[in-house]
């Protein structure tokens, strides 16, 4: 249920219309964070719950530099959110967002893809330690879509006493963020977690980390804290490069995780600042359920992100897969992190 | 046809008729309502005037918006009707450096604005603090001003020409590129402040000025909000003419602590001066008001770097909506929030208004221009105690004629709109009589921005009992 107090909050002074990038596209008063905050308040009214609120409520990415920037300090996305639930339950969804749902529910992942999720683990599943320390958790998109770019990440973390979840379920994302019941797959994870007797779960994904951090008393690293701890150990040889780092709202502004990342590519190579970065950093466009239900929208928020893009990077380097994703759509040579760290390490690895 | 399909004709897809948009255009940072038919969002001045010919002829009232964040109302259509949402019209169309001018639309962003002259070592010099969102147009038809208007005073002074679609949908320029004419009537004053009720602007000359080679900040932390009034009037009368002159009282100061713990602002009712200009001239200022505020100052703090400075103006311009943290069940509401009176009676009108606070039982941050006069007071209440609302809203009543009794407006910068309509009568006496008959002439048939402004008699839209109010 919507808080009609916290909604109250906003006294609707359009700070946020300067940062909105779904407003800086549209232009529509409804589609920006003080537009959605007002169908908000529509709702706790008793507004007729139609396409208008759905379309509004779900176009935001849950960047969050609404929530960043926001005078009066009211929390944009966690209520954006709380409304996407209240128009799930009256069944006012996008049909993607819907498929996305019926996807989990079926085979655990996003894309609705009946192989098996640990395909890119190759031979090496059947060696796979039963038990151990840190948990890789790979997330649907490095798993589907990226899947080098996951076996590349697990490889590096062996040599930490990490293992992987055998059978490995979305961290409910994708379902927390567009409205929908996640905890079916929240209480299979964890279940495998105490099955392993794992003291922490590490993640590669932005999307999955600020998940399984809402699991609540799981220790939870990202792929670039956890390396920034044990960099000495790495041997890391330097590479002749340049490169930008796109900071993914999901680890940046929602978890305040800005440094590890930066430490690691200033080890690397040279590091450049996109033209707004840190607390700043504009959004890639694909999260928050826009890029599955309104894929043209999320490519023009993605190609004014490239436009931060300074002229000497030979990257743009980030550390989350549908970060990648979204920008590469829209053109952009976008890579994860951990292909950057993979090619500074010594053959041997 | 019907009235939505001779729109799409015009500004095809820029057209809006859903219940969330109609819902999202019917207020601005006010309390005052009304719900619009139509929200549509032109992207030329051709589209404008085609849309203002179609609503002439149908009678449908219009009403122009830019970034909604006015404070009175002003872009709340309370006859239902037409939004005329201008934010999409925002191409900064020629920079002038050796004329020191620049040409725009109205859907410009003041900061933008100022961005793109930062190379050219100019800059717009009016900055009220919501200067990353609002509109040009806005200001121009609010005549906003902001934080450094003491010395270089409000947007009305760098109008030099406006491009104005009439009712009918026809189209005139008030000016031109000169600097100076005495030919004819002033008719970009007439517009500017005329809250969308004479015509719609699509395009504005302005001139801009060079940015100044140095500033410096002068805090000088004060006993009392009025001791603090009181050193204003002595700089003032030394002859020093600050770029800026901003009273943030005690409240206003825990608020901002509250946002940024490490703000370096002493607890306690400050002014702060800047001085800009060529460097030696502004230290020399800079020291000069430091003598004169030593007299009863508690403390004085100077800062020259740029990071430190912007860092206080950015947390003052927030200011005005970050109220909410000082208590998270209260909500700022903005009614009595902009009263100006002559700069030698501030000190009083801050008594006055603290008097007003206590007595409502109502807590107040009281912050603004003290260096024009322009004082900005935030009431803020828990919204869901409708006896809390009320008595704040008779706080906001009296604030208004204190500001009156002192020689004062009810509005220095923010606008009448309609929440403060009903002060015009009061405020202007017979004048308000001549401003009807130019709102008659101009708009006979009253489809520009009814209800606002108490011009109503006389013309079909506009009435003075308008529906919507606080």
């Amino acid at each position: 249920m919507i808080d009609p107090r916290a909604v109250s909050g906003c006294v609707r002074c359009g700070t946020c219309r300067s940062v909105c990038p779904v407003f800086q596209e549209t232009g529509w008063e409804s589609s920006g964070a003080r537009g959605k905050m007002l169908v908000l308040k529509s709702m706790t009214e008793g507004a007729n719950l139609d396409s208008g609120c759905r379309d509004s409520l779900g176009t935001c990415t849950t960047c969050a530099l609404c929530t960043q920037i926001c005078p009066a300090a009211v929390r944009p996305t966690g209520l954006i959110e709380e409304g996407r639930r209240d128009l799930v339950l009256a069944n006012v969804t996008r049909q993607e967002h819907r498929r996305l749902n019926r996807n989990l529910l079926r085979y655990g992942n996003t894309f609705g893809d009946g192989r098996d999720r640990l395909g890119w683990l190759g031979e090496e599943k059947e060696m796979l330690p039963k038990s151990a320390d840190f948990v890789y958790f790979a997330g649907c998109v490095n798993s589907y879509r990226y899947p080098e770019t996951a076996k590349k990440t697990f490889q590096i973390l062996s040599r930490f006493s990490v293992t992987a979840m055998p059978k490995e379920m979305c961290c409910g994302s994708p379902l927390l963020r567009t409205g929908f019941d996640a905890g079916f797959l929240r209480e299979a994870n964890l279940e495998q977690m105490e099955a392993m007797g794992a003291r922490a779960i590490i993640t590669g994904c932005a999307g999955c980390y600020t998940a399984l951090k809402g699991y609540g008393g799981l220790e939870v690293y990202s792929v670039p804290e956890f390396l920034n701890q044990r960099l000495e150990e790495l041997d890391i040889q330097p590479l002749d490069l340049t490169v930008c780092y796109h900071d993914p709202c999901h680890l940046g502004r929602h978890q305040g995780v800005y440094d590890p990342p930066r430490r690691i590519l200033e080890a690397i190579c040279s590091l450049v600042e996109m033209k707004a970065s840190r607390e700043k950093a504009r959004c890639c466009g694909g999260g928050g359920g826009v890029r599955a239900a309104y894929p043209e929208l999320s490519q023009k928020i993605a190609r004014r992100r490239l436009l931060d893009v300074p002229a000497e990077a030979d990257a743009i380097v980030t550390a989350c897969p549908l970060c990648v994703r979204n920008l590469r759509d829209a053109g952009g040579n976008a890579i994860d992190l951990i292909d950057l760290v993979s090619r500074a390490l010594p053959p041997s690895l | 046809m019907d009235l939505a399909s001779d729109l799409a004709d015009i500004v095809g897809e820029r057209l809006s008729c859903s219940s969330a948009e109609l819902y999202c255009y019917s207020c601005d940072a006010s309390q005052v309502r009304g719900r619009p038919e139509y929200v549509v969002r032109p992207k030329d001045r051709d589209e404008v005037s085609r849309i203002m010919a179609l609503a002439f002829e149908k009678r449908v009232p219009v009403t122009p918006r830019g970034a909604g964040t006015g404070l009175a109302g002003g872009a709340v259509p309370l006859k239902g009707g037409i939004v005329l949402d201008l934010s999409s019209m925002d191409r900064i169309l020629e920079i002038d450096c050796s004329c020191r001018q620049v040409l725009v639309e109205p859907g410009v962003v003041r900061d933008r604005l100022n961005l793109a002259l930062l190379p050219s070592g100019l800059f717009f010099p009016p900055d009220p603090g919501s200067s990353a969102m609002c509109s040009i147009g806005g200001l121009l038809a609010n005549n906003g001003s902001g934080m450094h208007c003491v010395k270089y005073g409000t947007t009305r002074d760098y109008a030099l020409d406006l491009e104005i679609v009439l009712a009918d949908g026809s189209v005139i320029h008030t000016g031109s590129q000169v600097l100076k004419s005495s030919a004819g009537y002033d008719l970009t004053r007439l517009f500017i402040g005329s809250e969308g009720t004479l015509g719609v602007i699509t395009a504005a000359r302005l001139s801009v000025v060079p940015l100044p080679k140095a500033r410096r900040l002068v805090l000088a932390a004060f006993r009392s909000p009025e001791e603090a009034g009181l050193a204003v009037n002595r700089v003032l009368s030394a002859g020093i003419v600050p770029a800026a002159c901003e009273i943030l009282d005690r409240t206003t100061v825990e608020v901002l602590h509250r946002c940024d713990p490490h703000l370096a602002l002493p607890t306690a009712d400050l002014i702060l001066f800047e001085a800009d200009g060529e460097p030696t001239a502004v230290l020399d200022e800079a020291a000069r008001i430091e003598e004169v505020c030593l007299q009863s100052a508690i403390s004085i703090d100077t800062a020259s770097e740029a990071a430190e400075m912007e860092e206080v103006w950015a947390a003052r311009r927030l200011v005005g909506a970050a109220v909410s943290r000082l208590d998270p069940k209260k909500t700022r509401i903005y009614v009595g929030e902009d009263v100006g009176v002559p700069v030698g009676m501030m000190h009083v009108l801050i008594r006055r208004v603290q008097e007003i606070s206590e007595d409502a039982g109502i807590p107040a941050m009281k912050y603004g221009h003290i260096g024009d006069g322009n004082l900005h007071v935030a009431l803020f209440v828990d919204l869901s105690d409708e006896a809390e609302v009320e008595r704040a809203k008779l706080a906001a009543h009296r604030i208004h004629l204190a500001a009156l009794d002192l020689g004062g407006t009810v509005s220095a910068e923010h606008g009448v709109g309609r929440a403060r309509s009903s002060y015009m009568r009061l405020q202007w006496g017979g004048a308000l009589d001549v401003m009807r008959a130019i709102k008659r002439a101009l708009d006979p048939r009253g489809i520009l921005n009814p209800g606002k402004l108490d011009l109503g008699s006389g013309t079909d839209c506009d009435t003075a009992d308008a529906g919507a109010g606080l």
